[in-house]
């Protein structure tokens, strides 16, 4: 604190206000920098974590640790990450489940300093191949005149998966009912037949779309998927439904501006290198996956909030 | 499909290097497994970033020779301390730990070890032979399957219970209510959470049964009176004799068909397979009063069920790209980095990496049984020391273990307060396997009642009238009163005869 004071004394008279910030980012990162999460080892938020870090060690030379604490619908790594000294080395992994738990009242998204959005998946309405709907006018068209009558898979209950189906829901007027699977339970019995649909992303359905054993119906972004050419959107279609899954770096709320500052710079030049850029590749998830900088995550987070807020209100699920 | 194995075998060859990728893997398996809190998942995540300097068939070699020793691995420090060191082997503890304590760990981690490798290998034959039609039936299994086969193993609990019909329905139920702690599994609201947060997952599994098994466990022997003559000064190190394994080739065989089935089911997995096989023996054994005192297939029927169920979690995986547990969901993703699509179309473009790990799992089978014997022996010299060495000793396992596994220090509350609640069971003289089978088949059963009940839109009759499902409910109804009268039979027998009692 008095090195700070005595910096800053300095700086005014000098008359260079400039120096001090500068001084301070130069030897910021000095130390690993961890990266809390409330997903499994292994899992995509995990592995997300673990793209970033590989180039972003080269460019820093300090390296990024992902640090996985599961469990409590993520409040005990929210926890975790409240408790820890703001000195610029601890970030949080967040994603749509952060929103969801601020609608929910369970956490507060004043607690992050947005640091930079990174991944943006989009995703899809997918039918087993033997459904008699070829086409999502045919699947729509028949969910109106049967309201609630379609049952679509999702990962988990109250979650991201049940938001983007209640908007769906919302914007169409066509109502489908939701029936909540662990991941891959849902994958089979939308194979099996058990449920009419599934609600999944490109990436790890593409596989079984590949085979033609799945049937990719509507997409939820602004653009179709340059891979999925017939596909319509749903914003074509004119409904606005584009919620996707996004995954992102916090700081927290009183995090040092500069340390914000350094810190997206490199984090934008590791996201920028060919290792990263692969490795999204791999994950089918370069489609719309633009870096957004502080201040433009920070609008988007806004605006998630307010949907969200009003999707899960819809569902009955805010009291 | 011969080429196939023909190209595989050349890999294998070709590649020297892959036989000591495999011995690797499997050392590294047994030993994730073993200690509490690494858990064969974490042993496979932390081994993901070094398959990157290997093709993806040596890679995908390397993860699937830690998941097979990963879960024989768990039944050592089961057996040997009570401690489940993963989910998995939770279920050989009932069985494994008595007879350790009987003196006989040599002999129990024999059964784990040799069972270990049967149900490995048996698993990974059905593997090879018949991975996609396999596939393919696990799809016909919807939530009002997986419903059934829950109740099934639940009935077992009838037929469990050591004296008293009125307490093992007691500590089942209270299983069962202990797992709807938390967010209700479709509508997203909490169940007795009490404001809590950090109980918005409910009572996490692996604490939950440290705690009562353990710990319990534990607390209960520093209240025995005769503590100091509690040091086990007989400890045999001698493994099963041939004969006494033969005796249950059929709790064998019926194991590792249940392990297999239920491993190529997406969304359970070991762990529910050894409970459902051990349920089984139960059911099917002459004694069944005996399990939980240290019986050979008490041992037996949840090693083979939780190995041979490896190979049926592999089955989803390769044949349609739908991981079979939470183990082959890391694989999943280990692949994807590799530029590999799992889906249907991978046993037919990427024939060489398929049928290599084919034969890599099997080899590591092998290799698990070569390695384990010795270790078992030297294992088992650890219940020499006086326990009042090895109880805190434990008690620190515990701890360190429960929260190594999430990093999450609300997991270690739920573990010490789950220790004094078994500890209360077993004074009580509850049966803990009933408690147990409650806690883990009760949220599988919970959860594909209410999904099924909304795809059917609450239709009762079209819920229980599709064929899977009504076999496995009336043999369910069958055998929970064929269990009631047996336990009722004994209860007039033991009457009949005063000798009998004790």
């Amino acid at each position: 604190m008095l090195s700070l004071k005595i910096t800053t004394i300095a700086a005014v008279v000098a008359g260079m206000s400039i120096a001090a910030p500068a001084a301070l980012a130069e030897d910021y990162p000095s130390r690993t920098i961890e990266v809390i999460h409330s997903y499994g080892p292994g899992g995509g938020t995990d592995r997300f974590v673990r793209a970033v870090a590989v180039p972003f060690e080269e460019i820093s030379g300090q390296s990024m640790v992902p640090i996985s604490i599961q469990g409590g619908g993520g409040m005990p790594a929210f926890a975790n990450f409240q408790q820890r000294r703001v000195d610029g080395y601890t970030l949080m992994a967040i994603s749509p489940d952060q929103i969801i738990a601020h609608a929910l009242g369970r956490i507060s998204m004043d607690a992050f300093q947005p640091l930079a959005r990174v991944q943006y998946d989009q995703g899809m309405i997918v039918v087993p191949a033997d459904s008699p709907f070829q086409t999502i006018e045919e699947f729509i068209a028949h969910a109106r005149e049967n309201p609630g009558d379609l049952t679509v898979g999702i990962t988990g209950a109250a979650g991201f998966d049940d938001t983007v189906m209640g908007l769906w829901n919302i914007e169409t007027g066509a109502e489908v009912t939701t029936v909540p699977f662990g991941s891959s339970e849902m994958v089979s019995n939308t194979l099996g037949g058990q449920v009419d649909a599934m609600h999944e992303e490109y990436g790890p359905a593409r596989g079984l779309i590949d085979s033609g054993d799945m049937r990719p119906l509507v997409v939820f972004s602004d653009e179709r998927l340059p891979v999925l050419p017939d596909v319509p959107t749903a914003v074509e279609l004119g409904y606005d439904v584009t919620l996707g899954r996004w995954r992102a770096f916090a700081m927290p709320a009183d995090a040092d501006p500069a340390h914000v500052e350094t810190l997206y710079g490199l984090i934008s030049e590791a996201v920028a290198s060919d290792a990263y850029q692969e490795v999204q590749e791999q994950a089918a998830l370069q489609f719309r996956s633009e870096l957004l900088d502080p201040e433009e995550f920070q609008a988007f987070i806004e605006e998630e909030i307010e949907v969200y807020t009003r999707v899960l209100d819809a569902l009955g699920l805010l009291n | 499909m011969l080429e196939a194995y023909g190209s595989a075998l050349a890999y294998l060859f070709g590649n020297p290097s892959s036989f000591l990728l495999i011995i690797f893997s499997v050392i590294w398996g047994i030993a994730f497994g073993s200690v509490p809190g690494l858990t064969g998942i974490v042993g496979v995540a932390l081994l993901i970033p070094f398959t990157f300097v290997f093709d993806p068939t040596a890679g995908l070699l390397l993860l699937s020779g830690v998941y097979v020793g990963s879960t024989f691995g768990g039944s050592i420090s089961a057996i040997l301390f009570n401690t489940p060191g993963s989910p998995e082997a939770a279920c050989t503890a009932l069985d494994g730990y008595p007879m350790a304590k009987k003196g006989q760990a040599g002999k129990a981690l024999g059964i784990a070890l040799a069972s270990s490798a049967i149900g490995g290998i048996f698993g990974t034959i059905v593997l090879m032979l018949l991975a996609p039609p396999m596939a393919q039936f696990a799809l016909n299994f919807g939530p009002a399957e997986y419903f059934a086969l829950a109740v099934l193993g639940i009935t077992a609990i009838s037929a469990i219970g050591g004296g008293s019909i009125l307490k093992g329905l007691v500590a089942g139920l209270l299983g069962l209510g202990i797992a709807t702690v938390g967010l209700d599994p479709i509508t997203g609201t909490e169940r007795y959470t009490f404001g809590n947060l950090s109980l918005l997952t409910g009572i996490s599994f692996v604490p939950a049964i440290i705690g009562t098994f353990a710990l319990a466990e534990v607390l209960q022997r520093a209240g025995e009176k005769t503590s100091t003559a509690e040091v086990i000064t007989d400890v045999s190190t001698k493994l099963p004799s041939m004969k006494e394994f033969m005796e249950t080739r059929f709790t064998l065989l019926r194991s590792s068909s249940i392990g297999a089935v239920i491993g190529a089911l997406p969304g359970v997995g070991a762990t529910t397979a050894a409970f459902i096989s051990y349920s089984e023996a139960v059911r099917w054994s002459k004694r069944p009063q005996d399990f939980g005192t240290g019986v050979a297939e008490g041992i037996a029927a949840p090693e083979s069920a939780n190995n041979s169920a490896v190979g049926g979690s592999m089955i989803p995986l390769l044949a349609l790209g739908i991981p079979g547990s939470a183990t082959t969901a890391v694989m999943l993703g280990g692949l994807t980095i590799h530029g590999i699509i799992p889906g249907p179309l991978l046993m037919e473009t990427n024939t060489q990496l398929v049928y290599t790990v084919f034969i890599g799992m099997f080899i590591a089978n092998i290799l698990m049984l070569i390695f384990g014997i010795r270790a078992a022996r030297y294992f088992a010299l650890v219940l020499k020391a006086p326990y009042a060495l090895v109880g805190p000793a434990i008690v620190v396992l515990c701890m360190t273990g429960v929260y190594a596994l999430n990093s999450n220090i609300v997991d270690v509350g739920v573990m010490l307060a789950m220790g004094a609640f078994g500890f209360l069971l077993r004074k009580l003289r509850y049966p803990i396997a009933s408690f147990v089978i409650g806690l883990v088949l009760g949220p599988i059963a919970e959860r594909s009642l209410r999904q099924g009940l909304v795809i059917s839109d609450y239709d009762y009759w079209d819920f229980v009238s599709r064929p899977i499902t009504a076999v496995l409910l009336i043999a369910s109804l069958l055998s929970l009163i064929y269990g009631f009268y047996g336990q009722w039979k004994r209860h007039r027998q033991d009457r009949g005869s005063p000798a009998a009692t004790g």
